[in-house]
């Protein structure tokens, strides 16, 4: 069938051999790919008895039917685990050019199971897969890895961890193409866990579009939708994802040092407008992306990709830096040592304010800019304090006795949002299925950007529907699997249509959401499988109770209960948060349970 | 005279970050802003009213209504067109 190249390939690292056999296509036509075909097959493979860091755990690796087709940001994929970090679900994706070139070693999915007695990796070349000895990679760091297995981007890619998988850091990441990252929930810990280095595609296969001349209308009127915005052709090429901090500020939530305040002194210091004027060399792109928000960026002793907004936030006002050349050179190291920028970050906050308060011994204070390369170097050996700190801010906090202190949800550190200021943002992070995460569906654009249309953003009541339609929209966006920029100009309509002229069935925007939200649904039922209930779906005490003493959120917390009554009733679960038989009925998942 | 802080390209338009303008309402700062600056004018009015995606806050809070009154210590920002927080 057009669209999806129909094989899935299944690696056992435990004895070094694979199989290829027939992807399911009914479950491809419900389910769509990446994220929403990871989340199907880990529902099957993996259950609440499994360690994530033990060999029955498994990578999913996937991309969906618009990758590597052309179409506008069709480079992305998906992996698939269960996190070491949180328990849950997990699902990460990235960009770069990886996705594509996997797509052309011609599997939908890679299945990555067992654990290899030595280090190893993995070459797919053209379909086949030969396993060469690691023991010699073993300790390299990402750049360099990356550059020894000849990382090619429109040739031959590269995915790797770095040291930080290595040591089981449950807030390691997968790298793709040197500097994209798979970050999230710990993936790369799983990678290590199963002594797996990199895995390198090289392929010629071309999916097949079933109707190639609607296919190609509908490049040519997105490239104009992407143009005629400017949020796409403008605002995220010229100042890129950092150019957030201001605004953020402004309003009053821009959480700073580890969620104490809402405003942050230096958020000039270390934003977009900053480092466009001091830092940038040129921007970059993704295969296929005429968006082009990457930005390349240089200080006296790196120069690479980013830093991203959230990454900047992390290392900025959580930690109370304003030191933007610190920030630059602490998320390029994180890049090299394969680490969650977002987790990384906010752990060190976290230790900032328990040593700050008395409750760990340490040299960490808020602002001292100096301290965080060699934390974070520590984080990825595990040596010294990184020991304490590889696991997360929950776990490290919860050993001091003050879990109070962690600014996660289900043990996901949250990114730079506070809730406080922004009550759609709090249900979100409250009910996202990985832990507290903004690209589950992200209320930004309604509270603070008027993406489409400016919401209030205290407002309460009614929020739930808004959040739920983003949370289904984003799964599905994840499924195809594309940037979610691009639906910054392009409406899901215009993705249900492109969905359709490439693989010849027809689905309907409602369809398209409809599988988005099947795809939510099995993963809260993969979550409450493994002992997650409703009163996981919070936040931390601090959120919940001090309301912030100044700017414009003063006097606000989050109102999550309400919201959380509401969003149950609207999902169609009961009152503890489970999906009833009837939804699940409605969604063609009533067999699971 | 309140004052009115600037954000991305706008800064480049206005020569400035920020700036004090007289007015009594935000609609009444808006206009003295952009005044003769065409540049400026074209990047936050379309039809003489805040284009799409264009965020206007007084103190902190979103202003929708232009005739919202002002005084002398309120801090008017300006943001053109801006977008992220969706990236992994």
């Amino acid at each position: 069938m057009a669209g999806w190249l129909e094989k899935v390939l299944e690696i056992d690292l435990s004895t070094h051999t694979y199989k290829i056999y027939p992807l399911d296509m009914e479950m491809a036509r419900l389910f769509i790919g990446g994220r929403g075909i990871g989340a199907r097959l880990l529902w099957d493979m993996v259950g609440p008895n499994v360690d994530p860091l033990s060999p029955e755990n498994v990578l999913i690796f996937t991309n969906g039917p618009l990758t590597g087709t052309g179409y506008q940001t069709s480079n992305r994929f998906s992996v698939t685990t269960k996190s070491p970090l949180t328990g849950t679900v997990l699902d990460a994706n990235s960009g770069g050019f990886w996705g594509m070139q996997f797509k052309k070693t011609g599997y939908d999915a890679m299945i990555v199971r067992g654990k290899s007695e030595k280090p190893v990796w993995i070459e797919i070349k053209n379909g086949a897969v030969t396993f060469h000895d690691a023991s010699e990679l073993w300790g390299m760091r990402v750049f360099a890895l990356t550059k020894k297995l000849g990382q090619d981007n429109n040739k031959r890619n590269v995915l790797c961890i770095g040291p930080a998988g290595e040591n089981l850091s449950r807030v390691a990441a997968i790298m793709n193409d040197r500097e994209r990252a798979m970050a999230r929930g710990g993936p790369g810990a799983v990678m290590g866990s199963k002594n797996l280095k990199a895995i390198v595609v090289e392929g010629r296969e071309r999916p097949v579009i079933e109707d190639p001349e609607r296919f190609k209308f509908l490049l040519y009127e997105t490239r104009k939708l992407l143009a005629a915005s400017p949020l796409t052709s403008q605002a995220l090429p010229e100042f890129g994802t950092v150019v957030l901090m201001n605004i953020m500020n402004n309003i009053g939530a821009l959480a700073t040092r580890n969620h104490q305040q809402t405003q942050f002194e230096g958020a000039e210091a270390i934003s977009g407008e900053e480092l466009t004027e001091k830092y940038l060399v040129k921007n970059a792109a993704c295969w296929a992306c005429p968006i082009g928000c990457t930005r390349i960026s240089k200080t006296e002793k790196v120069e690479g990709e980013g830093p991203e907004f959230e990454s900047t936030w992390a290392f900025g006002a959580q930690c109370g830096i304003d030191d933007l050349p610190a920030i630059i050179e602490a998320n390029a190291l994180c890049n090299d040592l394969g680490l969650d920028t977002i987790s990384v970050g906010s752990t060190i906050a976290c230790a900032m304010e328990l040593s700050e308060k008395g409750y760990m011994d340490s040299d960490l204070r808020f602002g001292l800019a100096d301290m965080l390369a060699p934390t974070i170097e520590a984080i990825a050996s595990r040596k010294d304090i990184g020991a304490e700190l590889a696991d997360g801010s929950l776990r490290l906090a919860t050993k001091y006795g003050h879990p109070e202190l962690s600014m996660t949800a289900k043990g996901l550190e949250m990114p730079a949002y506070d809730p406080r200021g922004l009550q759609g943002q709090g249900l979100l992070y409250a009910t996202s299925n990985r832990g507290g995460c903004h690209m589950r569906g992200n209320m930004i654009g309604l509270e603070v950007l008027g993406l489409p249309k400016l919401i209030d953003r205290f407002q309460v009541q009614g929020k739930s529907a808004f959040v739920i339609l983003n949370q289904n929209s984003n799964a599905a966006i994840d499924s195809l699997v594309v940037c979610k920029f691009t639906n910054m100009g392009v409406a899901d309509e215009y993705f249900a249509r492109v969905l359709s002229a490439v693989t010849g069935i027809q689905y309907a925007t409602t369809e398209l959401i409809k599988a988005g939200e099947r795809v939510w649904n099995l993963e809260r039922l993969y979550n409450n499988r493994e002992g997650f209930t409703t009163k996981d779906d919070t936040l931390p005490p601090r959120l919940l109770n001090e309301a912030p003493v100044d700017g414009p959120s003063q006097g606000w917390v989050s109102k999550l209960d309400p919201m959380l009554k509401e969003y149950y009733r609207t999902r169609g679960w009961d009152e503890n948060g489970v999906p009833t038989k009837q939804k699940l009925t409605e969604l063609g998942l009533a067999d699971l349970v | 005279m309140p004052v009115i802080k600037l954000f991305a390209n706008l800064r480049k338009f206005a020569g400035a970050k920020e700036l004090s303008v007289m007015g009594s309402t935000v609609g009444g700062v808006l206009g003295a802003l952009v005044g003769q600056n065409l540049q400026l004018r074209a990047a936050i009015l379309v039809d003489g009213i805040p284009g799409p995606h264009v965020i206007i806050t007084l103190n902190g809070h979103n202003i929708v209504d232009l005739n919202t009154a002002i005084d002398e210590q309120d801090v008017i920002a300006i943001f053109p067109p801006i977008a992220g927080g969706q990236g992994e």
